[in-house]
Formats: C-alpha cells, sequence, structure tokens
C-alpha cells in the first residue's frame, strides 16, 4: 500500500510541474480527486489492512494527499501568473468598428418610480434639492427637535461615521436616517415661499429580512408659505395617490408622532388591491387602507432654526417610502431584491 | 405597550365596540401593534406619550376619544396611608441629587410569599408579565397601572436598612437579576447599601436582594430618576427593562404618590404592616400652562373651529381652559400633571385636530406664488444619462453604499483611505465605497454564477471621500461594466458609452480619450494595457479600463470584465 501511493505522489508531482494549461490542471485533479480519482477510491482499500499496517498508512497516505491538493493550487496560481504575464502583449484599441450586441436594457425599478413621482410634484413647483448621505448629527436630528438622549432617537436606529477616517473631527457624523436633513439647509438657502423635494438614499442599523433594509430611499416635500395648513397635507396626500395609481383610491390622514413636525400625521392610502372593502384583503390584511407615509406640519424649532419665523410662515413636510409603494405596486415581496443586482429581478421591469 | 382589554374595561365605561375602538385608536391616538382577544399593543416606539405607557393613562385617551367616562380619580386621595402615623424614618442618603430629584421607600412588615390571585396574574399576562410571587406582582402591577416604577428589596438583605443612591465608581461590578455581570461606569446610577450594591437604579435589581419564599419584611421604593442619565446606562449595557423605558419618557410626581398608597394598601391586604417610610424630594408636579389662540390653531389646521369645540375637545382630554376674552380668542390652557408631552401651542393644536379627526380635515390646493427656479441640471443629467444607457442595452443596478467583505478581500482594497462606520451592523456595513467599478464587479460575478453569459450593467450613485476639514465628499459617479464573454469587452463597451452619449439630448458630453500614461487609472486592478482617461474639457473626470484577470479571477470570473467609470457634475 505504502508503495502504491508513493507511486502515485511520484507520478503526479511530476505531472503537474509540466502542466502549462488550467485545463489540464483541472484533469490531473479530477483523476486524483474525482469521485473515481486515485486519491478518492485509495482509503476503500484500508479495510483490508492489519492494524499495524493501517498505522502507517494513514498519516503517510493524508500526507501525500495534502502535498498533492497544495502542489496543484500552487501550480494553478502559476499558470495563471504565467498568463497575467502575457496581457503586456495584448493591445489595446478602442476605436475599432465593432457592432454592438443587441441587448434590452432596463431602468432600475426605483429609478422609475422616483421619476414619477419628481414628474407629479414638478407640476405643482416642487424642485428638487440634494442633501448629504453622511452629515453631522446636529443637521440630521438635533436642528429638527430631536435632542441627543431622546427617546424619540429610538425611531431611527442611527449608524454613525468613525471621525477618524472621515478625517473631519468636529463633530459627530450619522449616515443620515432621513432625507429630513435637507429640510434645514433648504430654508437656511433659499427664501420662503419653498416648494421643494428631495430624493434619496438614507440608512439605519437594521437587520436585513425580507421586510427590513439598512439602505432604502425616502422621498419628501418641503413647503413652506403663509397660511401652509393640514388641508394642503391632505390635498397632497389625494394628489399624489390619484396621479400614481388613479382616482378611485382616497387619502387619510390619521395622528402620528414625528418629533420633527407637530401636529404629525401619518398618511393612509385605500388598498389598491380591495378599493378598501376586500376583509380577504391579502395586501392590507383586511384593513381596507394601507400606511403609505408620514407627514406633519414642520416643528416650529425647526422652523426657527432654519431662520424662519413661525408666527409668519408655515410649513409642511410629507414623505413615503419609494420601496414600499413599488413593493406594492409590483407585488414584490423581499425588500433585498432592490440592491440585490439581481438581473432575473431587474429584467423584470 | 400591552394594554389588557378586561383591565380596560374596568377603569372606562366603554360607550364603544371594541371592534369600533380597535379602528378608532390608530386615528385618533396611536398606531396599533397587534390585536387579540386579551389585549391591544400600542406601537410605542420612539413615541412621545409617557402617559400611554400605563394603564390609567390608556383609560384617559380612550376614555376622550370615544365620549366614555373613567372609574378611577386623577386627584390624590387626602388621607395618604402614612398621613398622621408618626412613623419612623427609613434611612435614605442621597448623594447625587440632580439624577434622583424624589426617592421615597416604605418598609411594610408582617408579608408571606405566596401565589397571586388569578386576576391579578390575568391582568399581567394579558400585559405580557409573567406572575412571579404575591409581592413582586404587586410591584409590576401599579407600574403598568400608573406608570411609575417600584421596586421592593428584601429588608433583610438590605445592610443597615440603610438605602444609598449614588454613582458607581469606573470598573465595580454588579451581577443584575438576569444574571449578568456588568462592568460599570461611574456615569452608572446606582441605589446600594453601605455594604454593596442592590440595584441598577431604574433599570434593573440585582441577585441579592431579591424577594425570595423567606421574605417577610420589604422596603418598597418608589423613585424618580434622571431620564437622560437611565437612557444612557440602558444603552451601554443595551438593557432595557420595562421600568427604564418609563423613566426614559418621564415620571410625575402625582403618580408617584398614587402608586406609593395604592401599594402600601394592597400590602395591608396581604397582611402586611407599614412600619416605616421616607419620602424625599419635592412631592408636588408643576403644571404648565400654555397660551392657544383659535387664529394659529385654524390657520395650521385649515379649519375654522368654534370656541366651543375647542373646549369641548380639550377638556375632554383633561386639559382646563381659562379663556382670554371672546375677542381674543385666546386660552390660557393648563397642562393636566400625565400629558408631559405638551408643550407648545402645536402640541395643543394636534389635540385639538385630533379630537376632531384628521381625516375629516378637508383638502386645499396649494396657493401662493412658485417659488424661483433653481438649478436641476444635474438631476436631469443623471435621468438623462440613465434613460441613454438603457436604450443602448444596459441594465440599471444599485448596489449598497459599503464595500463587502468579499469586494475588500478579492481586492485586498487599502481601507485606509475609507470612511468608515463607528457602529456596523456586521462587516458587510463597515466601509463605504470610495468607486462604483468594485461593486459592479461583485454584481457581475453573482449574475455570471446564476448562469448569465453577458453581463452589461451600470449604476449611478455616490461615493464617498474623506476631507480634512469638511463633511465627506460625495460626489455623483457613473459606471459601467460589461462582460460580453469576448477577449477584448472594453472596446465594446466603450463604443456603448459613445453611442448613449449621442443619445443625450442637449447635454453635450464631449469626452476625449487619453491612453496610457500614468497616474489615476494605472493600477493595479487593471489589465497592464488595456486602460484610459476620459478626459471632459481637459479635465480627467474618470477612465476605462479592463479589470486584470487576476481580479476577476477572485471573484470567480472566467471571462474579462471592462469597467467604465467617471464623475458627474
Amino acid at each position: 500500500m505504502e508503495e502504491k501511493i508513493s507511486r502515485i505522489q511520484k507520478e503526479y508531482l511530476e505531472k503537474i510541474k509540466q502542466v502549462l494549461t488550467l485545463n489540464d490542471l483541472d484533469e490531473i485533479f479530477l483523476e486524483l480527486f474525482g469521485k473515481k480519482g486515485q486519491i478518492t477510491l485509495l482509503p476503500k482499500q484500508f479495510p483490508r489492512l492489519i492494524k499495524a499496517e493501517l498505522k502507517i498508512v494513514t498519516p503517510y497516505f493524508n500526507k501525500v494527499k495534502a502535498e498533492l491538493e497544495l502542489t496543484i493550487r500552487k501550480r494553478r496560481e502559476e499558470v495563471r501568473e504565467e498568463s497575467y504575464r502575457k496581457l503586456s502583449e495584448e493591445k489595446f484599441d478602442l476605436t475599432k468598428p465593432l457592432i454592438i450586441k443587441k441587448r434590452s436594457g432596463h431602468l432600475h425599478p426605483l429609478t422609475q418610480f422616483e421619476k414619477k413621482i419628481a414628474d407629479i410634484f414638478s407640476k405643482l413647483g416642487f424642485q428638487q434639492y440634494d442633501a448629504p448621505q453622511i452629515d453631522t448629527d446636529y443637521m440630521t436630528f438635533q436642528v429638527l427637535n430631536i435632542p441627543e438622549n431622546s427617546p424619540a432617537r429610538d425611531l431611527q436606529d442611527t449608524l454613525y461615521i468613525d471621525n477618524k477616517n472621515a478625517g473631519f473631527q468636529k463633530e459627530k457624523l450619522v449616515l443620515r436616517s432621513h432625507t429630513s436633513n435637507s429640510e434645514i439647509r433648504v430654508m437656511k438657502q433659499f427664501k420662503p415661499p419653498l416648494r421643494l423635494m428631495n430624493i434619496g438614499r438614507c440608512f439605519r442599523y437594521e437587520n436585513l429580512d425580507a421586510r427590513h433594509e439598512h439602505t432604502f430611499d425616502q422621498f419628501e416635500i418641503v413647503y413652506i408659505d403663509k397660511g401652509v395648513n393640514m388641508g394642503n397635507l391632505q390635498f397632497l396626500s389625494e394628489y399624489f395617490l390619484k396621479e400614481v395609481f388613479g382616482t378611485e383610491i382616497r387619502a387619510r390622514l390619521r395622528t402620528k408622532y414625528y418629533p420633527q413636525v407637530e401636529p404629525g400625521a401619518g398618511i393612509d392610502g385605500l388598498c389598491i388591491f380591495c378599493k378598501g372593502n376586500g376583509q380577504w384583503c391579502k395586501v392590507c390584511g383586511g384593513v381596507g387602507w394601507l400606511e403609505l407615509g408620514g407627514a406633519g406640519m414642520i416643528h416650529p424649532v425647526a422652523l426657527k432654526n432654519g431662520g424662519i419665523d413661525p408666527n409668519e410662515y408655515s410649513g409642511l413636510a410629507w414623505g413615503i417610502s419609494p420601496e414600499r409603494m413599488v413593493m406594492i405596486i409590483e407585488g414584490i415581496e423581499d425588500i433585498r431584491l432592490f440592491r440585490s443586482g439581481d438581473l432575473k429581478f431587474l429584467e423584470k421591469f | 405597550m400591552k394594554v389588557s382589554i378586561g383591565w380596560l374595561k374596568q377603569l372606562v365605561d366603554l360607550k364603544v365596540s371594541m371592534e369600533q375602538l380597535v379602528t378608532l385608536i390608530p386615528m385618533r391616538t396611536i398606531g396599533l401593534k397587534e390585536t387579540t382577544k386579551d389585549f391591544i399593543e400600542l406601537d410605542m416606539k420612539g413615541y412621545n406619550r409617557a402617559d400611554l405607557l400605563s394603564m390609567r393613562g390608556v383609560a384617559r385617551d380612550i376614555a376622550a376619544i370615544t365620549d366614555s367616562k373613567t372609574n378611577f380619580s386623577d386627584k390624590n386621595p387626602k388621607d395618604y396611608t402614612w398621613v398622621g402615623k408618626n412613623l419612623p424614618e427609613v434611612k435614605i442618603q442621597i448623594e447625587n441629587k440632580e439624577l434622583c430629584p424624589v426617592y421615597c421607600v416604605a418598609k411594610i412588615e408582617g408579608l408571606k410569599v405566596g401565589k397571586s390571585p388569578n386576576d391579578v396574574v390575568k391582568k399581567l399576562a394579558d400585559s405580557g408579565i409573567r406572575s412571579i410571587d404575591n409581592i413582586t406582582d404587586i410591584t409590576n402591577l401599579l407600574m403598568m397601572e400608573y406608570g411609575q416604577t417600584i421596586h421592593s428589596f428584601d429588608a433583610t438583605k438590605v445592610a443597615d436598612e440603610t438605602m444609598i443612591i449614588k454613582l458607581a465608581k469606573k470598573g465595580e461590578q454588579f451581577t443584575t437579576l438576569d444574571g449578568k455581570n456588568r462592568v460599570l461606569t461611574d456615569e452608572d446610577l446606582l441605589i446600594a447599601d453601605p455594604k454593596k450594591i442592590l440595584s441598577l437604579s431604574g433599570i434593573m435589581g440585582g441577585k441579592d436582594s431579591e424577594i425570595t419564599e423567606s421574605t417577610n419584611t420589604i422596603l418598597l421604593e418608589v423613585a424618580i430618576f434622571d431620564p437622560v442619565s437611565i437612557r444612557k446606562t440602558s444603552q451601554r449595557f443595551n438593557l432595557y427593562s420595562e421600568a427604564s423605558k418609563r423613566i426614559q419618557h418621564g415620571l410625575t410626581k402625582t403618580n408617584l404618590l398614587q402608586t406609593l398608597d395604592t401599594a402600601i394598601r394592597m400590602y395591608q391586604q396581604l397582611g402586611g404592616k407599614l412600619t416605616a417610610i421616607s419620602l424625599v424630594g419635592d412631592l408636588t408636579d408643576v403644571l404648565r400652562k400654555v397660551k392657544l389662540t383659535r387664529k394659529k390653531l385654524n390657520s395650521l389646521v385649515g379649519i375654522d373651529f368654534t370656541a366651543e369645540q375647542v373646549e369641548e375637545y380639550l377638556k375632554k382630554l383633561g386639559f382646563t381652559l381659562a379663556s382670554q376674552g371672546e375677542t381674543l380668542c385666546a386660552w390660557e390652557v393648563t397642562v393636566p400633571y400625565w400629558r408631559l408631552d405638551i408643550n407648545i401651542e402645536e402640541d395643543l393644536i394636534e389635540e385639538v385636530a385630533r379630537m376632531y379627526g384628521y381625516e375629516k380635515i378637508p383638502p386645499q390646493k396649494l396657493r401662493g406664488k412658485l417659488p424661483p427656479k433653481i438649478d436641476q441640471r444635474l438631476f436631469n443629467l443623471i435621468y438623462d444619462l440613465k434613460s441613454a444607457l438603457v436604450k443602448v442595452g444596459l441594465t440599471e443596478v444599485q448596489t449598497y453604499s459599503f464595500y463587502s467583505t468579499d469586494v475588500l478581500n478579492n481586492l485586498d482594497w487599502d481601507k485606509q483611505s475609507l470612511v468608515m462606520v463607528a457602529n456596523p451592523i456586521s462587516t458587510e456595513t463597515e466601509y463605504l465605497r470610495e468607486d462604483l467599478w468594485p461593486n459592479l464587479l461583485e454584481v457581475a460575478a453573482k449574475n455570471i454564477k446564476h448562469g448569465f453569459k453577458d453581463v452589461a450593467i451600470f449604476e449611478v450613485g455616490k461615493v464617498y471621500l474623506p476631507q480634512k476639514s469638511d463633511l465627506p465628499k460625495e460626489p455623483y459617479r457613473l459606471s459601467i461594466a460589461l462582460c460580453n464573454g469576448g477577449e477584448n469587452p472594453s472596446l465594446e463597451l466603450y463604443q456603448i458609452f459613445q453611442k448613449a452619449l449621442k443619445h443625450l439630448a442637449g447635454e453635450k458630453m464631449q469626452l476625449h480619450l487619453r491612453g496610457g500614461g500614468k497616474g489615476l487609472y494605472e493600477n493595479k486592478y487593471f489589465h497592464p494595457k488595456r486602460f484610459a482617461f476620459l478626459d471632459h474639457k481637459d479635465q480627467p473626470i474618470g477612465g476605462v479600463a479592463e479589470v486584470h484577470q487576476r481580479f476577476s479571477d477572485k471573484f470567480g470570473i472566467e471571462k474579462r470584465v471592462a469597467v467604465l467609470e467617471i464623475e458627474l457634475t
């Protein structure tokens, strides 16, 4: 038995050395480690050996097995490096005439939906505004009436930035957990009347599952003028739902707490599937209404911090989750698909 | 907060059915997490309503929104159990008054540990609390009823029957009731006796002073602790108890006294005898007064409320109103002690609006002038560019803003230059991307593994670049990746890109190639010959390259992959 092992060892170490292509190396690997490979089959003969013999053969066999595996792996690297060296001989020409392959491209479903709602609100004079995704704790929370150590912070489990690498030492930095960090920036940059919208990526400390994402988009509009009121919230909610889903979908506001607004409101839409009368509706769970977003009258503290006099002006903030909307409309059950890069998913849109 | 339905019905003469009630609560008060035949669970996450963490608070709000009456008095009784008894004091030393403004201890003797009656066990079970023994159950029951935290110590296990409230010493250790050993900091507030630590204030007690079968004398603690201090300690130990939750939201002195009084009465019914008591701190709640004008109310809600409506709604909720004259149409509103969340006029406006019903507020079109135009070029460019790329056959992907461990390991990326998350959820969310193409390479690999022979994808998104004296820079980038099965994909990629640029109406993007040379895109990740800069108006804005096979191999991609990345401005 020892001899047999030693023979395989010698023969294959030599063979491996001679190999020049990855394909040949794969073949050798199969000859040894495949289903009917020599190394695979050998231990089946061990039960025939006497104990004393076995004591010597087993460790020897294991050693040879490991050695062969390692040698193949090393050789594979060498063959690869060999081919990498040949890359220098290749040519680079970007202008050579070429027929571009016919492919059907697809816009990401979130891009499609966000474009749609941006168009809907631009008809009312809302314009887009960008805000940083990494921002100070102050701009993201404190300035909006969300002080440190307030229980309201539990609403948003936040990811913080390690200032060491960011190089910016002065303040605590966060990955913004909502688009509302744009609010204070627009108030400071422009004078009312204001009609702005922010669409963008936000982050939260969430463990991933079909319903939870640590990375998601928000769509938020800010409207500040004289006499802005909760009737406008109702109007905007209805306007949005009708434009997106058609005329029979009604909107409903309900009381809800968000620290950056007062009064605060939750936005419900009549279930787009059962139209509010499906006891057995799976989408709304028989409630007839779907929770779609959050809104409210901008908190006077936030207005003041933005340099706007709350006695002269009032404002509203209104927001929805594009992912949630697209999931409802398209019947998508796993939120993680949006950022999976899975082409089978993306090619459906 | 789990609200026991049976218990609620004892506290309120409900004028509506449970079915009507569960539809009304989310409209008027707070969202519901779950409804069963035994309890309804309020969605308290992040909420500001301290009163809704008590059965009485919930009962008050439900009575108000359903036009029902509660069966209990909001006022304190005059004949507290301890009044006029001339009882000795329990020894208390408070070392840190700001963190513990009120501290009361009652000593009760002659108790016998046993089981609680069934109705108590049921109330607790509905509330999500396990019955332990008759002594401990009373503390939990009253916490649920009043929202005031309350703790019982076995008096024989408190050295010298002396309670000391103090900050821990750094590095001191303490084993909490859940059996975990905690290493404390000098910010953690403790209850101790002269010899040892008894409890992590307001969060969790310790094993040593727990009620056991042999307990017959207890020291009953009701106190008010500083919410911020308790929150910090809770967070540090990731230890959130029913008690700490209530302290964080805020406690009131009126509730505290009612809780203590009721507790003593209940222990007396068990045969206990009150033998000593200490009440330390200011025990009266200061009632806040907030001004409300009809003008502000009506302008913010968009409805013409009558003075009668305003008064009716607020009175039902326990507010008292002093009119400041018909012509002014203004009130000085006194906030009931249990509504710690009402501080400004807007808070009152919300109360009126929710009592009226948000759903009845009629829509109003936006009025007023349109604001002046602001620069929308970047947003338009991004969308037009995406559309053009799709037209020439590319599919848009979105990837995380992080580098996965696969990307970091396979590319052996230099982490020193990356923006880093201080509290990552896992190693997959620790480092923020500074280029897009590595994520596209990873996506290409995944799809090839799933059987795709041809991958032509792009992403537009932000990258995050540290800056010395400002927030990280967040430019938008476009990246394209192509794996077409051929030996030179950069050729097709570049021509696809050129074709897409031709589709871009209006925005003329003339890009020039600058092949070879040293700099930005000559790095180990790319083919030694196949890389080039892309210039816009003589400025390099990115490049195009074939990914070096050494790295595509690491992702398990056998075919060649080309990538392009440019900055969008």
